[in-house]
């Protein structure tokens, strides 16, 4: 067949080199039989459980009298947390985003001695428990290893609120990666190399070409970060502490207030952050094309 | 030493492999690349530019070893299929990014955009971004950039394949004008017959990582090697002149043959004539039938490959392939010296300048 070159054969390979071309794919969907149990199961499990989760947001929204979320808002401690959450969740976003992008480059464009090595271990915290995580950090940074070190220039990192930055940067950095890395490989490397030969170096080509042909991608990453930044709770608690009005951020007001019976400020804080979740995930559909 | 020389490039890359490619142009040549795909042209080129390492072999341009050297240092420019433009940029931005490392002035950066945009004929074009553009558009935009700044070597990488065959066909002329205009040399690779009628002045043929045949277009594809015919076949190429016009078609004595074409031409008018193998009919009978030529011939050779047969049939003083199914093989009890007449329409007859 590769020696017939009759414009059909032609179309056939060009739709199996690309199977976007094939658009809608209605004829892959059984016609007439649409009335099936089973149709009907799956999409009954669909509605209930999105209904359930739903109404469990609804329920947090509704729980408190307006001025009752005011008052819980114009709190001393709500206030102290909401700033602490944005200012830890601010740097370590930059953090994260200022390593994760030549690490996904890297593991996206270069081969080297390692690198699978580099992507598992990057993977791991995917499914590794974050106060597993928070525990790790806290040995690492403590009197055991690194801690002396630290505090001999000066630093201290546990129970801070440097910890909360470096246990937020820690949580968010694998996923940031992984977000990166995909968005890199979906910029071909050609694009690179054609910049290459009209005599621009390496570090001018991604300047020029690659961070803003990623741009949307590196956008809708940082959103999902910082989401994922504001809402760590884990290992911010066991790392940074987790002390009232000190290591105090958004979730920590939430488990703390929790145990004191406080609802309002419970509720409020679990509000912000819901609220925070939302319009990150608005952004990312937005920028990503709700991709991940 | 030749402007351009290829030693004995050694890589492989994935499923592809070169297995010691030789090859050497002249200043101003326009060499195609023709072969199976799959059999390392794309390869070649992005050793070439400098893309890929090779694990043997060197690259010379201009006598200089530039084997090693970072692709930003070679000044050789390329044009793939899928035309490469930079999504955030609009066109002129694309073609003045190609100029910014060699000129800093702005007005001279801009004049020579203006120059190439109207050699391509993309003026009108140069302040819409690349996702706005026809697929020939895009091309034009892309080839203008490749050209602005004048790369000692220009590399086509199917350039045209993913356009229809008018639009390719007007790129061609404007291709063939830009390439005279800015004096480059070009490797171009290709799976169209045309593309090498039209614009190479040499043809070099890969098959698996190997060069087959290496010359003038004419030499390669008349008395194409036996493995070349079986694995990558042409087209049938028949040389002559117009005699007369019959109506609207033109007819052309080729080889001691009398052929109809349907392309325009003039009377007394050298032309080259392609008929591709798989548009041609073989019959046992002269029929009456629709189709314009009928030339009687001989059967002179059979060779079978996967699921195909390709025949050939002395007619005149030429040799002219058919591609037909072993099925019809059988049917038609074809073997060599069996007298056989090769049937196709007057607008399957190409004619090529």
């Amino acid at each position: 067949m590769r020696f017939l070159k009759s414009p059909d054969v032609l179309k056939s390979l060009e739709i199996l080199k690309h199977p976007e071309v094939i658009k809608s794919p209605d004829i892959l969907k059984p016609q007439g039989m649409s009335r099936s149990w089973f149709r009907n199961l799956t999409i009954g499990i669909a509605f209930f459980f999105t209904l359930l989760l739903f109404l469990s947001i609804g329920v947090l929204l509704f729980v408190l009298k307006p001025s009752e979320i005011l008052s819980a808002l114009l709190s001393e401690e709500m206030f102290y947390s909401m700033k602490l959450s944005m200012l830890t969740s601010f740097a370590s976003t930059f953090s994260v985003m200022c390593c994760s992008i030549p690490t996904a480059y890297a593991l996206s464009r270069f081969s080297f001695p390692g690198k699978s090595l580099i992507k598992a271990v990057l993977g791991l915290p995917m499914a590794f428990p974050e106060l597993v995580m928070g525990l790790a950090l806290l040995l690492l940074f403590g009197h055991g290893f690194l801690g002396p070190y630290l505090e001999a220039a000066g630093i201290k990192v546990t129970f801070t609120k440097l910890g909360i930055v470096v246990a937020q940067f820690f949580v968010a950095f694998p996923y940031a990666v992984r977000v990166i890395y995909s968005t890199f490989e979906d910029i071909n490397p050609r694009y690179e190399q054609v910049s290459r030969s009209f005599g621009y170096g390496e570090f001018e080509t991604f300047r020029h070409v690659t961070l803003p042909m990623a741009r949307s991608g590196l956008f809708a990453s940082s959103v999902i970060t910082f989401a994922r930044c504001i809402g760590a709770f884990g290992a911010v608690l066991v790392l940074a502490g987790g002390s009232y009005m000190h290591t105090e951020v958004l979730p920590v007001t939430l488990y703390l207030n929790i145990s004191y019976g406080n609802l309002e400020m419970a509720v409020t804080s679990g509000i912000l952050l819901m609220g925070i979740a939302f319009l990150a995930i608005l952004s990312f559909e937005r920028f990503e094309g709700g991709r991940l | 030493m030749s402007f351009l020389e290829v030693r004995d490039i050694c890589l492989d890359v994935g499923s592809f492999e070169l297995k010691g490619i030789d090859l050497k142009a002249e200043k101003g040549d326009y060499v195609a690349l023709i072969g199976p795909s799959g059999s390392g042209k794309s390869l070649l080129l992005e050793t070439i530019i400098g893309f890929y390492g090779p694990r043997k072999g060197n690259v010379f341009l201009e006598g200089r070893d530039i084997t090693f050297f970072s692709p930003d240092k070679r000044q050789i420019s390329i044009v793939y299929q899928d035309n490469m433009l930079f999504p955030h940029m609009d066109i002129f931005e694309n073609i003045a990014y190609a100029l910014k490392k060699k000129l800093r002035d702005k007005k001279q950066i801009e004049m020579e955009v203006t120059q190439i945009a109207g050699v391509l004929g993309i003026k009108e074009l140069l302040h819409r971004k690349p996702d706005t553009l026809s697929g020939g558009e895009k091309q034009r935009a892309s080839l203008a950039r490749s050209l602005v700044a004048r790369p000692k070597l220009l590399l086509l990488d199917e350039p045209f394949s993913a356009l229809d065959a008018r639009t390719r066909e007007k790129l061609r002329e404007m291709l063939k004008k830009a390439i005279a205009d800015y004096s480059t040399t070009v490797l171009h690779v290709t799976h169209d017959f045309e593309d090498v009628w039209a614009l190479a002045n040499r043809v070099v043929v890969i098959r698996k990582g190997e060069v087959m045949q290496a010359g003038d277009p004419e030499s390669v594809f008349r008395r194409p090697s036996p493995d070349f015919v079986a694995e990558f076949l042409g087209t049938n190429v028949l040389k002559g002149t117009v005699k007369a016009l019959e109506g609207k078609l033109a007819v052309i004595e080729a080889d001691g043959l009398e052929i109809y074409s349907a392309d325009p031409a003039e009377p007394g008018e050298d032309v080259t004539v392609s008929i591709r193998p798989e548009e041609i009919i073989l019959a046992r009978e002269a029929v009456e039938s629709s189709a314009r030529n009928t030339l009687r011939g001989k059967v002179s050779g059979i060779f079978k490959k996967e699921h195909l047969v390709v025949v050939e049939v002395k007619t005149g003083t030429a040799e002219i392939k058919a591609v037909i199914t072993p099925t019809s093989c059988e049917m038609l009890g074809l073997e060599p010296g069996r007298e056989m007449y090769v049937v196709f329409k007057a607008s399957n007859a190409r004619i090529i300048r």
